[in-house]
Parts: structure tokens; sequence; C-alpha cells
């Protein structure tokens, strides 16, 4: 899920760095560097995620489950 | 031996603002229960004795806790570092039984949507709370718990805070360790990881080109885009450190742009305290090394090292180099019985240590090597400074 989220908002980003970056002034403006580096950030979100559930063998929701065992997510219908 | 361990916190639900104001959070540092126990008599170790935290600083651009070299180093002191379980799921920090390990974004004073309204990126200085990083890191070292801050890298917000217990050795990583010259002081021992551009561009490349937003381009940009700032505030970090690992393309394959085989430097300043640098053959001396020969057979491109003294931004510094990949056990038992000063507690700790992750990436090369021998470096780095203190109680805390 929200590896799905974080892979939109890189098209997302990297589109909008591109059209601020646009022209000789668009590639020297702030804005420009600072767009580039929220795709960064966000490829580097996006890769971590990726390897830290590719690391744990543990179902994510355990841990939470734990904690709140009442929670929607967490309920056991048992008859 | 007098024992601190009451950790008391403000709740850590009431609301942060998150936002344009760099000093709108405010984090308390805690103080121990100890001031009673300082009227004993003497004798007694008072509880300012006990507070061995050895901070170790990390600069590396590859973003926080994720680093191979973070998992490798925790390895060595024993047990796996894992985020701070029941807390924060986007937390930065990873904890083990002796190490703690907290990523400097954490210290950002201004979110995403701050850093786009200023104008800055992350790497400049404006967008991190300096003061903020020094006042905990020295509480820390002092043996005192802090309330953190956790910036989200998902979110690109500033989420409430988390207990940091001060623990044996705090490794303080990110972008900005060595930046300010207070936090440069708390530190015992400072290594800057050094990857080169045409490295930094294949290993991105690989990161990134299966991703739907990328292309080649648009990593090429990123990484331009970020350069000017890179050089500026980054870069000139790398003279404070107490070692470098440059890591570079090979020589052994003419053109190659992979970035799959690498040139590693493992550049060591003499003269630091309590670090003696790893050498070849003779300490001192110049030697070029290739391994494989009549003993050991290698697999193309080969493997081959260079040790020599050199100077680094006017430091005297030891320089030993690798070149090459390890394709077998033996070729790597071979090179670790070699190589001298390497801190082990037993022969052939090296290799067992890179064996135990043999699937981290750079496990058959320099990267994996010398991130191993660091860390080798740094438990005998600790080992001495306790020594030195549990033999001096009486003047022991620079507070």
């Amino acid at each position: 899920m929200r590896e799905l989220n974080l892979s939109k908002m890189i098209e997302k980003k990297v589109a909008e760095a591109m059209e601020v970056c646009n022209g000789e002034e668009g590639m020297r403006s702030d804005g420009c560097r600072v767009a580039w580096d929220e795709v960064e950030e966000v490829s580097s979100a996006l890769a971590d995620l990726r390897r830290r559930l590719a690391d744990s063998a543990v179902d994510p929701l355990e841990p939470f489950c734990l904690q709140n065992p009442e929670a929607e997510e967490c309920r056991i219908y048992e008859y | 031996m007098a024992v601190c361990t009451a950790y008391t916190s403000p709740s850590l639900h009431s609301p942060y603002p998150i936002s344009n104001s760099s000093k709108s959070h405010h984090h308390f540092i805690l103080s121990t229960s100890c001031r009673s126990n300082r009227r004993r008599a003497r004798g007694e170790i008072s509880c300012s004795s006990e507070t061995n935290t050895v901070v170790i600083g990390l600069a590396a651009d590859s973003g926080c806790g994720k680093s191979t070299f973070m998992r490798r180093l925790t390895s060595v002191f024993g047990g796996a570092a894992e985020p701070p379980k029941g807390g924060n799921p986007d937390s930065n920090t990873l904890i083990s039984d002796t190490t703690t390990v907290i990523c400097l974004d954490d210290y950002h004073s201004l979110d995403r949507t701050g850093r786009k309204e200023k104008g800055v990126t992350a790497l400049d200085p404006r967008a991190n709370d300096f003061d903020l990083m020094y006042q905990q890191v020295k509480a820390l070292k002092e043996g005192k718990a802090v309330d953190k801050p956790i910036y989200n890298h998902v979110s690109g917000l500033l989420d409430p805070p988390e207990l940091i217990k001060p623990p044996k050795i705090l490794v303080i990583e990110g972008l900005h360790p060595m930046y300010d010259a207070r936090v440069r002081d708390l530190l015992d021992f400072s290594i800057y990881l050094d990857i080169s551009n045409e490295v930094k561009f294949a290993w991105k490349i690989q990161r990134d080109m299966a991703e739907r937003g990328h292309s080649l381009e648009s990593i090429k940009a990123s990484i331009e885009a970020r350069k000017p700032d890179f050089d500026a505030y980054i870069d000139p970090q790398k003279q404070y450190a107490d070692c470098v690992i440059e890591v570079l393309p090979t020589q052994l394959i003419p053109d190659d742009n992979e970035g799959k085989v690498l040139r590693v430097k493992l550049v060591m300043k003499e003269g630091v305290n309590y670090f003696s640098p790893v050498y070849l053959f003779d300490e001192g001396s110049t030697i070029s090394w290739i391994p494989c020969g009549r003993k050991l057979t290698c697999s193309y491109p080969g493997i081959k090292f260079f040790y020599g003294p050199d100077t680094y931004f006017d430091h005297e510094v030891s320089v030993l180099e690798m070149d090459g990949q390890f394709d077998r056990l033996d070729e790597l038992i071979y090179v670790e019985s070699h190589l001298s000063s390497l801190s082990t507690k037993f022969y052939g700790e090296v290799t067992q240590q890179m064996l135990k992750h043999a699937d981290f990436p750079g496990s058959n090369n320099g990267t994996g090597l010398f991130q191993t021998i660091v860390g080798l470096k740094i438990r005998d780095l600790f080992e001495q400074i306790i020594k030195e203190k549990s033999a001096t109680p009486a003047e022991v805390s620079k507070v």
C-alpha cells in the first residue's frame, strides 16, 4: 500500500521537477534543486521500505496487533 | 557500582507543531536520578563517571539506518540493530544491545513543505537545527536520556519525539555529523563515506531505474541538481574525518561503468587517539600486492592491494586500497592473514563477519571488507576508552 503510494509520489515529483527546471533560468533556480532533492528523498524512502519489507520475515501487522487487539484489522472471529 | 536507571519523560503525545518556525519544538533534556549518590563516601564511583557513552559520527549521503555500514557495524558489537519496538513505525533510529544509531535527518528544522517554501534542500545547513543536535548528543554522551524529534521520510513531516536512552555506543549518521564544530568535538571517532560520482550514478541507476517515474535523464538530473549543495556543505566535512572510505570505479577493467567491480580506499589518519591504522606488510612502507598467483587462483578481474603513507588535507594518513572482488572464502582468509593491526580478537574474525552477512551489498569487495575492519577498529577504540575510564574514576567526564 505504502509502496504504491511512494511509487506514485515519485512519478509525480519527477514530473514536477522536470517542469520547474524547464529552461535556462529554471535550471538555475532554487526551486529546481529543491524539487530534485525531494525526488531523491522519496526514491530513497521507497528503496528503504522495499528493503525493510524484503528483510522482515514478520507480518507487519503482527506487532501492531499485539498492541491493539481491538483494532478492526486485528479482530479474530472464531466460532 | 552505582546504577542510574530511572528515565522519565513528559507525555509523548503532546502536539508538536510541524512547521515553518525552526524553534517551535522544545525538547527536554532529562536528568537521571543520580544526584543523591554524589554525597556518598569517596571511593565509590559516582554516577557521572558511568558516562561511558562513546560517540561515533558517520557522514554518508545514502540516508539513514538503511546503510549496510550501520548493519555491519552493529553486528560487530553483537546483536542486530532494529527500530525501537512499539514506537513510531517510521522512526529512523536503530537500537541493539550496545549500540544506538541516530539519523541526523531527525534534526531537520524545516520539514519538506518548509524547505520548499524557503527554497533550501535537505543538504543545506539552514534546514537543520545544529543547536538541538549539539544539546542532545552532549546529553546522551553525559548519560542523560533525551526526547529526540523524528523526521518522517515518507510523509516529509516532523513527527512527535521518541525517547532515546544513552547507550554504550552512540552512532550519529547522516549528512552533517561533522559540520558543526561543537558536535565535532563530541565525536570520539568519525568516518566519511566518499562515493565518487561515477559510482554514485551507477548505484542510483541500479536503485531507481525500475521505478515508474524514473529514467536515465531524471536520475542524472537529480544527482546534478544536488551537486552544488553537496559540494558546498557535505564534501568539506571529509577533512575532519578520522577515516575516509573512498569508493571509486575499478582500474582493473578498462572503461568499466557498471560500478560492480570497485576500487575502495581506506584513508586512515595518523595520530588519532585509540586508533591504530591497518597495514600491509610493514607500517609506513609502500607496497603493491596482488595476492593471486601460485598459492591462490582468482577469477577475472582478480584482486589488487596497495598500502602506503600519504597526506590528506594536510594530515598524515595511511592508505590501504583494494581493487577487485573476492570470489571465494579462501581468498578472503588469505587476504586477512596478510593484513596487520586489524584489532580482531581471533584469527579469521574479519572473514567470519563478512560471511555472516554474505547477502549484504559489498560483501565481495573492498566496501564490505573495509566497513567490517572499521567496525572492529571502533570496537577496539570503545574497549580502550572504557578501560581507561575505569582505571581513573575520579577525573573522568569532561563535563
